[in-house]
């Protein structure tokens, strides 16, 4: 068990390595940081600033330059040490990060640790309350179709389950705003939090969204575990000794057929963060992924590679506890 | 659902365990299994959708971004079959029209995944040992971001044209396929008709290109007909983002149709695409569920 974990922990922090530097690496090489700091200024060549430097330029009109460019330049790269190379500034960054210091945006000057603070909270929320809504339609549903398999309500939800899995997350989205918020007016139909009863009634429909399609998924699993386990000895044991069909699929058999279930939670929860991102575009929820899309809209890379880190970091982190508690749970696992 | 990595082998894979067919490799008469009906209709629709893109041009449809096309905001009639967005223009030549792109995208993608993940996959399953751990570990990192991140950081590194998004999504299906051809390879090199060919002196391209190959492709079929599902949502994720083709496709339809206003007064505009989009992403289901038991590729994507 030591060594598997040690062997996962070192995959981990290779894993940490690669994302980071990829994300890091992409929007640093394409495009040129110092435009998206200086703007036009940027155009000017490196040998007029040093030519200024050393005095040969003097004057304004000669060379359309404002005397006043080149030091501003010089500023810029100085503070984000663009005159360094990308791994030398990888580092820098690196190591900024990992003290909480994530810099500050180039376009309105905030503290990207202060936005992350502030909507990483909002997306968290979102995606617990997903993985609630699909644990909670997905594990009495797996148990009834379990039940009485390949009869009518299984064949049904069959059909329902994929039917689910071919909808498109924002197109579920779009149906349930339609339906619940503004035609029924169940649910509002823009994020509010004046208090956590508001704040969750606005994240019944985004979860609802993320949570459908996933509880197919769950449900499916469930259901195929659920059937191999009820042909076990310590069912018709159960089943014996006179113990109710309900208490037999919940007490019994339920626990030992999650193990698929809980594989794919780890990647399913990465999948969460994908639909996030464009959940929270339909419901105006003011989340990650709503401040990453701005992000790379109004073209700020500082604040978009700190995003996509702390998210891919996050998913590697859940995968990687996912993968140790499956060790844990099954033993053939730390083996292979 | 967007996510490639979710439509993952595993959980389609695991579903088969009931199932009755021995897997002796024998095909007994008796349970000799069918595509079904269902399959049929499923590619029916499919080429009805893909002769009608062809078609597009030849059709009596209005022009998808004439403005005018009939009065703004009407329900679906006989003039506007899907009825007219905000701006008038006709929704139903608007999603033919963004079927063109959805399609192209979503085939270019699985296409792309097909053949830089496929030779992945075969290269790291025949070759094994360091190859194999660098191509695997390459997977590993492609699977740790969140797939739409991915798309994401990718279109806005770059441009927005067709063909980088396309690509795009083409990266995202590198790992999955990759990881299943590897599957495969893995299993495949171990049998006689590889080592026969070994034996007589093959080199290792013919091995894998003559011999691995065919093989390998049959699971990686499935696979496509689903991956092109996937690739086709994902491009309409992103259109949500407002980082997809500067073109009309399903996704930027839908995202044009799905303001409050807009819902509120013709919810068709959004709701329609939908159903086709829908009926769509099924038929490309149902398909590849059906192919993928067809040729009962359990065996090889059971193996790690």
């Amino acid at each position: 068990m030591k060594q598997f974990i040690l062997r996962r922990v070192a995959q981990l922090v290779l894993v940490v390595f690669a994302v980071t530097f990829l994300t890091f690496a992409s929007l640093n090489l394409v495009g040129d940081p110092l435009f998206n700091i200086v703007g036009v200024l940027s155009g000017i060549p490196d040998e007029q600033c040093e030519a200024v430097e050393r005095g040969e330029i003097s004057d304004t009109q000669s060379s359309g330059l404002n005397m006043g460019d080149c030091a501003l330049i010089a500023q810029a790269k100085e503070q984000n040490n663009l005159d360094k190379n990308v791994v030398e500034r990888y580092g820098i960054w690196l190591s900024d990060m990992v003290s909480g210091d994530f810099g500050t945006s180039f376009v309105n000057g905030d503290e990207i640790s202060d936005i992350v603070r502030e909507r990483l909270p909002v997306t968290i929320r979102l995606i617990v309350l997903a993985q609630i809504v699909a644990l909670g339609i997905a594990i009495p549903w797996g148990v009834a179709s379990a039940y009485r398999a390949n009869r009518g309500f299984d064949k049904v939800s069959t059909v329902g389950s994929f039917g689910l899995l071919s909808i498109p997350n924002f197109a579920l989205g779009v149906i349930l705003l339609y339906f619940f918020a503004l035609r029924w007016q169940i649910f509002p139909s823009r994020y509010e939090n004046a208090g956590w009863w508001s704040e969750l009634k606005a994240l019944t429909l985004p979860a609802l969204t993320l949570g459908l399609g996933l509880a197919a998924t769950y449900q499916r699993l469930l259901r195929t575990d659920l059937i191999t386990t009820l042909q076990e000895d310590f069912v018709h044991m159960a089943r014996a000794k006179g113990m109710s069909d309900r208490h037999i699929m919940y007490r019994h058999a339920l626990r030992p057929s999650m193990f698929s279930v809980i594989t794919v939670f780890g990647v399913n929860t990465g999948a969460l963060i994908g639909g996030a991102l464009v959940v929270e575009q339909i419901f105006s929820i003011p989340g990650i992924g709503t401040e990453l899309v701005e992000a790379v809209l109004r073209n700020d890379p500082p604040v978009v590679i700190s995003l996509i880190s702390v998210v891919a970091i996050g998913f590697v982190l859940i995968n990687f506890f996912v993968d140790l508690m499956y060790g844990y749970l099954d033993p053939r696992v730390r083996t292979s | 659902m967007t996510e490639i990595q979710s439509t993952g082998d595993d959980s389609r894979v695991e579903v088969m365990v009931p199932d009755k067919v021995p897997d002796d490799g024998m095909v007994d008469d008796a349970v000799r299994k069918k595509l079904g009906v269902g399959f049929w209709i499923a590619v029916g629709w499919l080429g009805l959708l893909v002769a009608t893109v062809l078609l597009a041009p030849f059709l009596p449809l209005d022009e998808p971004n004439k403005l005018g096309a009939g009065p703004a905001r009407t329900g679906p009639s006989l003039d506007n079959w899907f009825g007219t967005d905000a701006l008038g223009r006709d929704v139903f030549a608007r999603t033919v029209y963004g079927a063109r792109v959805s399609l192209v995208v979503g085939f270019i993608a699985i296409a792309f995944g097909m053949v830089v993940g496929g030779s992945l996959g075969l290269v790291a399953g025949y070759f094994r040992g360091r190859v194999d751990q660098v191509i695997s570990f390459l997977f590993f990192t492609l699977l740790s971001f969140p797939g739409l991140i991915l798309a994401l950081l990718i279109t806005s590194t770059f441009d927005r044209t067709l063909r980088t998004v396309s690509l795009t999504l083409g990266v995202l299906a590198v790992a999955p396929v990759g990881r299943l051809a590897r599957a495969a390879t893995l299993v495949f090199a171990e049998r006689e008709f590889v080592q026969a060919a070994r034996v007589i002196g093959a080199k290792h391209f013919r091995i894998m290109t003559r011999e691995l190959l065919p093989v390998v492709l049959i699971p990686m079929a499935a696979l496509a007909l689903l991956g092109m599902g996937v690739a086709i949502v994902a491009e309409g994720g992103l259109a949500f983002l407002q980082l997809s083709v500067e073109d009309i496709s399903w996704g930027v339809i839908i995202n044009d149709g799905r303001g409050i206003r807009d819902l509120q007064e013709n919810p068709h505009v959004a709701l329609m695409p939908i159903g086709v989009m829908f009926l769509t992403i099924l038929a490309l289901n149902f398909a590849g569920d059906r192919v993928r038991e067809f040729f009962d590729v359990r065996e090889t994507a059971f193996q790690k």
